[in-house]
């Protein structure tokens, strides 16, 4: 880590506040002078249960008929979040399961768009989300990554240059020409976190903490995490884990049923995050 | 549809803010991978393998040259007659029906990562595209067997093949963006194929067709790009002028009521897929 970025607020520009309720800022998204990485704003993500479950032609026509009678079925999985993250932060997100992190990431990936709200990205983003998306399992393992590689926006040129280290990251070189069907569970685990990670991002979005391979490779996974970190790479990080987002994470937000409860720095929001969970759940 | 009262929410990143045509075109490499894996795996663990592009509609020619050339005698070729027109038939056909499945097939795809939606069925339509210029050869090999013999007319093939494939790539997309809510599209879309392949001239001449259902006939959009694609090969004259210009105009027309239409809904296609 350089420039002494080790733990701690790094920059309390904008909403540094452990805010229980997040406020709507009127303020212009970017400081000047300093652009965040990730600018979310206002977002929420609504869903319109009667709307989103309609399958079929003859569920369409019943459902005309009988009409809606005032259903109010909205379900809002995030809603009014906000929140900055600057360049060469390390981001946490915490919450319970369906919390709504997950999707908070997707949104930040743009696999969901915003409903109301916005998400602006400066630079590019490496979603480490589901490692291996779109992995055809007849194809082989060189054929993949070339399918994988530009589904995540490579080119050919970017492909072929890489593609040697990507092989020997993986440690897949006598496998590189069978079909993935053939490949054990952490062979194509490997694999896929070796193309999505073998990038220069401008920004990391990672799920969770993956359990990729071997202890060995584990190691090698950690090693180049700690590569980004020291190069200075924005990262978001979502996990359950409190201890290693308290130990890596500069700041850290925290979801409760799709909503922000505590932003700021990591000890105040996993205080937060701990007194809400035992308040909300005595067991 | 229901009106959506939420204001839309905006989303801007490097990959996103560039419009839909722009992105598509930075995932060229997706585009050309699709393409691949289409090819590749369409006809895996087969002995004869991509040969099956070119033999499938060989196949098709001979039953219906078996069945139908004594019938339709007064069609000279009448092989090369069928073939021109399958070949045309089976890039739309295979093309549309491919593509409107594409982006749910692609779900798990589409739920996971990024992607510009549009290029599953632009990918559809590109293999055909293929495909078909593979089955040129033995296209040519049978202008040669039936002795019709080729001319300078056939430097007009690109015009009919770019308006089948927009043609194609409208009607992909823009029942591909119905199928997504509505997944009986798919099965409708395969039964109205079939009648509407009965119904365009394609192993019979237009010309036994009776006079009142040359209307009908008429309005059927295949007719005219099919007759654009045999007039090069089959007659060897250039497309008569206002079959390939209509053709042209409602082909382009389709695409861009497609397109329209597919990215006026596709935000909504990660629900549902």
């Amino acid at each position: 880590m350089s420039e002494g970025r080790v733990r701690g607020p790094v920059s309390q520009l904008v909403q540094a506040s452990g805010a229980v309720e997040v406020p709507q800022t009127s303020a212009p998204v970017f400081p000047r002078g300093r652009l965040p990485v990730l600018a979310v704003e206002d977002l929420s993500i609504r869903l319109l249960l009667h709307r989103e479950r309609t399958r079929s032609i003859r569920e369409y026509v019943i459902r005309m008929v009988k009409g809606r009678k005032g259903e109010r079925d909205e379900f809002w999985p995030l809603r009014a979040i906000s929140f900055t993250v600057h360049s060469g932060e390390i981001f946490g997100v915490i919450g319970a399961n369906g919390a709504g992190k997950s999707t908070l990431l997707k949104v930040i990936a743009g696999i969901i768009p915003p409903s109301v709200g916005s998400v602006v990205v400066r630079g590019r983003i490496a979603p480490l989300i589901e490692l291996g998306a779109g992995f055809d399992p007849y194809l082989t393992g060189r054929e993949n990554i070339f399918l994988y590689g530009s589904l995540l926006g490579f080119s050919q040129k970017e492909l072929e240059r890489r593609f040697a280290r990507i092989v020997e990251f993986a440690e897949l070189e006598e496998f590189i020409d069978v079909p993935l069907m053939n490949y054990s569970v952490g062979m194509s685990a490997r694999l896929g976190f070796a193309i999505a990670t073998d990038v220069e991002p401008d920004l990391l979005l990672i799920d969770e903490l993956f359990s990729v391979g071997d202890a060995a490779f584990k190691e090698k996974c950690e090693a180049r995490m700690e590569t980004f970190k020291a190069k200075g790479v924005t990262i978001l990080l979502v996990s359950h884990d409190l201890k290693l987002i308290q130990d890596t994470c500069h700041r850290a937000l925290c979801l409760h049923h799709g909503q922000a409860i505590a932003i700021g720095p990591t000890d105040k929001v996993v205080a937060e995050y701990n007194k809400f969970s035992t308040l909300s759940s005595p067991s | 549809m229901a009106t959506n009262p939420v204001r839309s929410g905006m989303y801007l990143a490097d990959h996103s803010s560039t419009g839909p045509l722009r992105t598509i075109l930075r995932y060229r490499e997706l585009l050309r991978q699709l393409v691949i894996r289409e090819i590749k795996l369409r006809y895996k663990r087969s002995a004869l393998g991509f040969a099956w592009t070119v033999l499938n509609p060989l196949l098709a020619m001979i039953i219906f040259t078996m069945v139908f050339s004594k019938i339709f005698s007064g069609q000279p070729h009448y092989p090369l007659y069928v073939f021109t027109a399958l070949l045309g038939w089976n890039l739309f056909s295979l093309g549309t029906s491919r593509g409107l499945d594409s982006v749910v097939l692609n779900g798990p795809i589409i739920r996971k990562v990024f992607v510009p939606k549009a290029i599953f069925p632009v990918a559809a339509i590109v293999s055909q595209i293929v495909n078909f210029v593979f089955t040129l050869v033995p296209l040519f090999l049978l202008m040669i067997a039936t002795g019709a013999g080729f001319s300078l007319s056939l430097l007009w093939l690109p015009v009919p093949l770019l308006s089948l494939t927009c043609f194609a790539l409208g009607i992909a997309l823009l029942l591909g963006t119905f199928n997504v809510f509505f997944r009986d599209v798919k099965y409708f879309y395969e039964a109205g194929l079939l009648a509407w392949f009965y119904a365009t001239p394609i192993f019979y001449p237009a010309e036994i067709i009776p006079s009142k259902f040359k209307l009908l006939l008429h309005l059927n959009p295949m007719y005219g790009l099919l007759e654009s694609l045999r007039a090069p090969i089959y007659q060897g004259t250039a497309p008569a002028a206002v079959a390939l210009i209509s053709g042209l105009a409602l082909s382009l027309a389709t695409l861009a009521v497609g397109w329209i239409v597919f990215h006026r809904f596709e935000s909504r296609f990660i629900h549902y897929v």
